[in-house]
């Protein structure tokens, strides 16, 4: 398994995957900076954090999920090397689960690095404006936690994406899911269904209700789980024709 | 001893379509086994089936005495394989698209090396694929099947987009790898002029069927043998002919008659000549006909094409 993952990252490494990996989290980290800068007074830190995982949550991480499963799978569709490699004395479940392990890697890298650089983006807007200086003391354990449960939640959207754009060699079909997913998941980011719908699971980590944590948490790790292992067991089992 | 690919009533059906029929096909060890037939034929799908990529319908393909369908894995191990999509990753070198399939099959770093100075590509192996001409391509899609040196080289259309240089530096390689390497090579192709130069042994796929397989000296022996004449009238000489149980074809170079199986050729023509000249014909030209596989593929791969093409040249 180490073999497949050391050549999966190494087909990473020359990709724009580390480009996409920086650029979604940017981007919440630009907007807190241009937050800050506007505001009038100062506001504490948990607040700025909180909208930062919260706009990870409902937008960029589904968004950033569609991106970047779809760049792994056109790694191989592009130049169709899928016959190469499922010709290779190497267990085809691996060369799949190598690929969600990766897509669940770069997305805990990119969930941190969001919380890292809104950090960075405040506190230097604060320099530039003392006035609206975060005030108090990000509570890191609650933020690294819900985080943390984000990522999790986000498995069973990783396993439906990662599956279809794997299954088809066409990105539309993934990009079309993704995008339609999305786009619920910000219009309807309080809706109570949310819960149930894979895309909002994530921001649904950040509920009042602990009923709702635990539901979209129970249901996009524990059944994520169940369907990554089952789409890689029917990737690894189809015919690429 | 087993054969290096065997398979065993090999079928293949998608929908309605049968791509491969009760393909039944030795390709003995250190042969260069020349699987042919038009596009369409059958001949990817078989080999698909050999490398374990798609499942057969029916039937069961072997490698070196390994069931592909059961254990495939085993059976990869004896096969490298250039595909007609080499799948290369263009935005990395040649060397390390090398080193992914290295890495993945757990050879050396020093195979990568060997297989370049095999195809002739360390001087460009530190480029981009995404640079690379389609021969070069081609070649570094050779020097990947050939990583780990594995005893059975399974390549589709080798030739594909080389250049005519190319095509004759693939072919000296490919003829002299059994030798060099005791490796066993089933190459596909639709150029018969490649595979008659390159091939000990030859199948021959027709509408998803193998219409003909065997060794390649063998199969030419085993035609009638043909006649060809040069004469100041082709039409007279053709009722000569016909006169001696000959049926006359017309061809490009005057005509061409076969003889009877065992038949013995220098007796023949000089029979021939003799009557010829005796009816008063000029003959400027008669002699056997070497064989070649395009008679042999012809014969299996078009029956029905060739005495109504020809007897209509010659009317």
């Amino acid at each position: 398994m180490l073999a497949v993952l050391s050549v999966e990252i190494r087909k990473l490494n020359r990709s724009l995957a580390s480009l996409l990996a920086l650029a979604a989290p940017s981007l919440i980290a630009f907007l807190a900076f241009f937050i800050v800068l506007r505001g009038q007074r100062a506001a504490p830190w948990d607040m700025f954090l909180q909208g930062a995982t919260t706009t990870w949550a409902f937008f960029m991480l589904p968004m950033s999920v569609t991106a970047l499963t779809a760049l792994v799978a056109h790694m191989e569709h592009g130049p169709r090397a899928w016959d190469h490699l499922r010709s290779l004395p190497v267990p085809r479940w691996r060369i799949y689960a190598a690929k969600a392990l990766c897509v669940i890697a770069i997305v805990i890298v990119m969930t941190g690095l969001n919380l890292a650089l809104t950090w960075t983006s405040v506190s230097v807007a604060s320099v530039l404006k003392p006035a609206v200086a975060p005030t108090g003391s990000p509570d890191v354990a609650k933020l690294l936690l819900v985080n943390a449960k984000i990522v999790a939640a986000a498995i069973l959207m990783i396993a439906i994406q990662l599956w279809t754009a794997l299954r088809f060699a066409s990105f539309v079909p993934a990009l079309a899911l993704g995008i339609g997913g999305t786009f619920f998941s910000v219009v309807a980011t309080s809706a109570k269904e949310g819960v149930f719908f894979p895309w909002q699971m994530p921001v649904n980590m950040m509920a009042k209700e602990v009923w709702r944590v635990e539901t979209a948490l129970a249901l996009g790790g524990g059944l994520g789980l169940v369907m990554l292992a089952l789409a890689v067991a029917h990737l690894a089992r189809r015919e690429v024709l | 001893m087993p054969a290096a690919i065997e398979t065993e009533g090999l079928t293949r059906r998608f929908g309605n379509r049968l791509a491969v029929d009760d393909v039944s096909m030795t390709v003995p060890k250190q042969a260069v086994y020349g699987f042919l037939g038009r596009n369409g034929a059958g001949k990817t799908t078989t080999l698909k089936m050999v490398l374990g990529l798609i499942r057969p319908t029916v039937g069961v393909a072997r490698v070196c005495g390994l069931n592909v369908a059961r254990d495939r894995i085993a059976a990869a191990r004896q096969v490298g394989a250039l595909l007609e999509a080499h799948g290369f990753y263009v935005n990395l070198t040649g060397a390390e698209n090398l080193a992914l399939t290295a890495t993945l099959l757990g050879t050396p770093g020093t195979e990568i090396d060997r297989v370049l100075e095999v195809v002739e590509m360390r001087a460009d192996a530190g480029r981009k694929v995404g640079g690379y001409s389609l021969g070069m391509r081609q070649r570094l899609g050779l020097a990947r099947a050939m990583l780990g040196a594995p005893p059975v080289l399974v390549l589709d259309e080798p030739t594909n987009g080389l250049d005519p240089d190319g095509i004759a530096d693939m072919r000296r390689f490919l003829k002299a790898l059994p030798e060099r390497t005791g490796a066993t090579v089933l190459l596909s192709s639709h150029l018969l002029g490649e595979i008659e130069q390159t091939a000990t042994h030859v199948g021959v796929v027709n509408d998803g069927k193998l219409a003909l397989e065997g060794e390649l000296a063998r199969l030419k022996a085993d035609l009638a043998p043909e006649i060809v004449l040069r004469t100041d009238d082709d039409v007279r000489a053709a009722a000569l002919l016909a006169g001696h149980d000959l049926v006359a074809f017309a061809t490009e170079n005057g005509l061409s008659a076969a003889l009877r199986p065992g038949e013995n050729i220098d007796r023949a023509v000089a029979a021939l000549n003799r009557a010829l000249v005796q009816a008063g014909l000029s003959v400027f030209a008669i002699g056997p006909r070497a064989r070649s596989l395009e008679d042999i593929y012809r014969r299996v791969a078009a029956p029905a094409q060739r005495p109504a093409q020809h007897q209509a040249e010659a009317a």
